[in-house]
């Protein structure tokens, strides 16, 4: 059975307005990400606000608010003890340096990510049910998502697509150049917390009803794919935003058709296209300025 | 050089100022002064402290004793007026970036929070484009620029702010002749527009031909004055703590950072 | 709770599987404690992280294949060849490296799900993958990971002089004649070994912590490597010891079910905040003396740490002390 075949029924129509939604804001969102290296921190936000949702469900309160409560936490802390921004990321071995000692950003980053992560698992454990609700924060069920989740997810991405568009130029100079937004007399570290807490938003209302692992490709695997193929950020939104509704789309697709759990499909339609371009987008733009590439350091 | 007779002309007052990050003094008791139209160049050794002054007259570290008086105001008051350089080497060269982009950015501020850049700003970055001489690169990536022109783009974002001073730190550095040129060139429009100027420099020689005054120093002032009186080698063999290197009856043109 | 301290060191030596479990969290808090003071050094947390999430479709086809005894073979299978990437995508540098393994990380892991997903009994399988069950480890077990644990320690201390000066520098250790990306190859082998090996007891989830958190909080307790390094592995092999009896005795006590390896993770975060306290406790004290030279926010950089350029306080003044001149 196909995705078009289904169409008729109320909860394909839901989940694919979700992916739609959920596609277009993580797009726009990495973008930010990609540029300021906030990958880990967005793993890190993911897991940490695990505890949220897990107390929240046991007070009955919202499964959003509890990792909205969270979330803010994780930022706060990470802000507070690392800086507000994001270093090098602690990815792969570079020369750029980010904090000191302990305190640098990649590892208060993994001791956010993991103490957060353990006491929502510890919480959990505690209770019955552990497996099932764990399944559900990893993977998600998007196919289960009702009206009150789609309403979130609007009301979330207008506002976080509004902020973002609004202060497009002074966020695009602060990714670039910090000092010179700082030599500006913009309020930098406010600007840069004002990406955290976009970044903050779209987790916590996309996680409930996705999974941390399909916010983290959504958010990260668009814009970076998007990356390859723009040389410029205004593009490089547009791409990313269609190429998140788009394997949102594909995803369901191919999980209706081959009865594979949708999550896990649309991440991996979102890495087959970052692959597919890390491979072709060299050789097609290889014509035009080859200066272009994305890995190369001038 | 005589002080100047009206206070009001001086783009850059400093008087007796201190400047430290958290206990520890980085620069102590700087003075001097720059009037409109002139050009200061800052000459010490690495770690001496200019890249701090520098981030004085921005008003990011703080004063904690004397003053910093930027166009008559405090430092963190004036900087609208104020154009900042940095090294360009600092900048990450695969940022999805135009030269235009780069330069229309020092006309952020004018234009506001939240308001997209108009025609006349795009213009006034394309005269600051051309003043350096790279208009022709304005629709490239910044990043596959050298290391000079991606210099040369940076003091014309600061142009394009109009500022009336301007502070440019280690300009120089690894920038090929062409391109050293081509930032002097805009520099002296600049000041004949009225414009102070301070860089930040290692190099003597650029010195004693672009600038009207140097102040040298290393962790606190030994001298600020005419290149004449300052740049002879009993002063600059104390400020570099004994590096320093002679060539010829001038003096020194050389000096070890 | 009405035993002594004494009694309860000793409790995980009353019953067997208790014994077992110690000695598994023993041996893996004490080598992670270890690795994780390079990955620190390097700033590789994330790479990490991003291991430990792709060894999980490893554990899910190894089982698949054969079982409880297919998962270690299953992990240490993709385990290396993930290292291996990583390594070979590091040097390449097209992309930005965090993207890159953020991507990586979530499309293995989603491999693992789909796998996963095409059973019925789904949901309390991903569970023991992703946070292991410790207490069901066998003799069988506790030997591997004994090897590996040995394995991995015989290899960073031969390379440690080598690893450092990559870490502190890596052009200088390219100049030198290093081989840069064997010497990366070698230390994230280490690191996948690790969280192959703690896949069974600990599970994939938590690996990160017993890796990453330690070495942290041992940082922040000394700058001397040496002193680091004990200190991680003691504070990893304490916090293994400690998790294990609270879980113990909280479900024995009051009937709570508390999973042991989040109750580890709790512990070491526990103890990474107490060495942020005492941390910022020291800086208090020494700025309200009244010595002008010491900085407050200065720490002396580690040996094998790249300090940054923007850095206020970094330690670059002039080696020659400039003299006071005659002209202010």
């Amino acid at each position: 059975m196909t995705l078009w075949d289904t169409l008729g029924d109320g909860y394909t129509r839901r989940a694919l307005t979700e992916a739609v939604l959920v596609g277009l804001l993580c797009g726009a969102v990495g973008v930010h990400v990609v540029l300021r290296r906030l990958s880990f921190l967005t793993v890190a936000l993911t897991h940490a606000t695990f505890p949220g949702v897990v107390l929240a469900e046991l007070l009955g309160a919202p499964l959003v608010l509890g990792s909205a409560v969270f979330g803010l936490a994780v930022v706060a802390v990470v802000a507070l003890v690392a800086g507000a921004r994001g270093g090098s990321g602690g990815a792969l071995p570079t020369a750029e340096p980010g904090g000191r000692g302990g305190r640098d950003v990649s590892s208060v980053t993994g001791v956010v990510l993991s103490g957060g992560f353990a006491l929502g698992v510890a919480l959990m454990s505690a209770q019955e049910g552990f497996s099932k609700d764990l399944a559900a924060f990893l993977v998600g069920s998007i196919l289960t998502v009702g009206v009150p989740d789609l309403l979130v997810t609007a009301v979330t991405a207008a506002v976080v697509l509004g902020l973002l568009a609004a202060l497009r130029k002074e966020l695009l100079l602060g990714a670039f150049d910090p000092t010179a937004l700082a030599a500006g007399g913009y309020p930098a570290r406010r600007l840069d917390l004002v990406v955290l807490v976009a970044l903050e938003l779209t987790v916590v209302t996309t996680v409930p009803a996705v999974g941390t692992i399909m916010a983290i490709a959504l958010v990260v695997g668009p814009a970076a794919t998007a990356r390859l193929w723009c040389a410029r950020t205004g593009p490089m939104t547009a791409l990313a935003m269609a190429l998140g509704a788009f394997a949102g789309v594909v995803g369901l697709a191919v999980s209706a058709q081959w009865d594979v759990a949708a999550g896990g499909a649309i991440v991996l339609v979102v890495s087959a296209f970052f692959t597919g371009s890390l491979l072709l987008a060299p050789w097609l733009r290889g014509s035009a300025r080859p200066a272009l590439a994305a890995g190369q350091r001038g | 050089m005589s002080p100047s007779s009206a206070t009001g002309a001086d783009a850059l007052v400093l008087a007796d100022a201190t400047v430290a990050y958290g206990r520890v003094a980085a620069l102590e008791r700087v003075s001097g002064r720059v009037p409109a139209g002139r050009t200061v160049a800052l000459i010490g050794p690495n770690g001496a402290g200019k890249s701090t002054l520098i981030k004085a007259i921005l008003g990011l570290v703080p004063v904690v004793s004397g003053a910093i008086t930027v166009l008559g105001q405090a430092p963190a008051k004036a900087r609208r007026e104020v154009g900042y350089v940095p090294q360009a080497d600092t900048l990450d060269a695969d940022f999805p970036v135009s030269v235009a982009q780069v330069v229309l950015m020092g006309r952020y501020r004018r234009i506001g929070w939240v308001r997209r850049p108009g025609a006349e700003d795009r213009a006034v970055a394309a005269a600051a484009l051309d003043t350096v001489g790279l208009a022709h690169r304005a629709k490239e990536r910044f990043g596959t620029l050298s290391g000079g022109q991606r210099q040369r783009v940076l003091l014309a974002r600061a142009i394009a702010a109009s500022p009336r001073l301007l502070l440019l730190d280690e300009p120089f550095n690894g920038v090929d002749a062409v391109s050293q040129d081509a930032l002097l060139a805009a520099l002296a429009k600049l000041t004949a527009g009225g414009t102070a100027v301070v860089i930040s420099t290692h190099d003597l020689a650029l010195a004693h031909l672009a600038c009207d005054d140097v102040c040298l120093l290393n962790r606190h002032q030994f001298a600020f004055g005419p290149p004449a009186a300052t740049l002879t080698p009993e002063l600059l063999r104390a400020t570099y703590g004994g590096a320093a290197v002679e060539l010829g009856a001038h003096g020194v043109l050389v000096a070890r950072p | 709770m009405s035993a002594s301290l004494g009694t309860l060191l000793t409790v995980p030596f009353e019953r067997p599987y208790l014994t077992r479990a110690l000695i598994e969290l023993l041996l893996l808090g004490g080598v992670a404690g270890i690795v994780g003071v390079f990955v620190l050094l390097r700033r590789l947390a994330f790479l990490a992280d991003a291991l430990t999430h792709t060894v999980f479709p490893g554990v899910v086809i190894g089982f698949l294949v054969s079982g409880q005894h297919g998962i270690f073979p299953g992990a240490l299978v993709i385990g290396c060849l993930t290292a291996t990437l990583f390594t070979g995508l590091a040097a390449t540098r097209r992309v930005a490296e965090d993207a890159t393994l953020a991507i990586l990380l979530t499309g293995f892991f989603a491999v693992g799900v789909v796998l996963v997903s095409r059973r019925s009994s789904y949901t309390s399988d991903l569970t023991a993958f992703l946070f292991g069950r410790v207490l069901t480890v066998s003799d069988g077990d506790i030997v591997t990971t004994a090897v590996v644990t040995g394995a991995v320690v015989v290899l960073l201390a031969a390379l440690r002089k080598e690893l450092l000066l990559v870490a502190f520098d890596p052009q200088a250790a390219q100049a030198a004649g290093y081989r840069v990306i064997a010497l990366d190859l070698a230390l994230n082998l280490s690191i996948a070994l690790v969280v192959v090996a703690a896949v069974r007891a600990v599970g994939t989830v938590l690996v990160i912590a017993l890796i990453v958190v330690p070495a942290a909080a041992a940082r922040l307790l000394s700058d001397r490597l040496l002193v680091v390094t004990v200190l991680a592995a003691v504070f990893g092999m304490a916090s293994g010891w400690i998790g294990l009896l609270v879980s113990y005795q909280v479900s024995v006590d009051h009937g709570i079910r508390l999973a042991t390896g989040a109750t580890v993770v709790l512990v070491l975060v526990a103890g990474y905040l107490l060495a942020l306290a005492a941390t910022a406790a020291r800086a208090r004290s020494r700025r309200t003396a009244p010595d002008a030279l010491a900085g407050s926010a200065t720490r002396p950089a580690l040996a094998g740490e790249a300090t940054g350029p923007a850095a206020p306080s970094a330690p670059e003044a002039p080696a020659r002390a400039a003299p006071r001149g005659p002209v202010r």
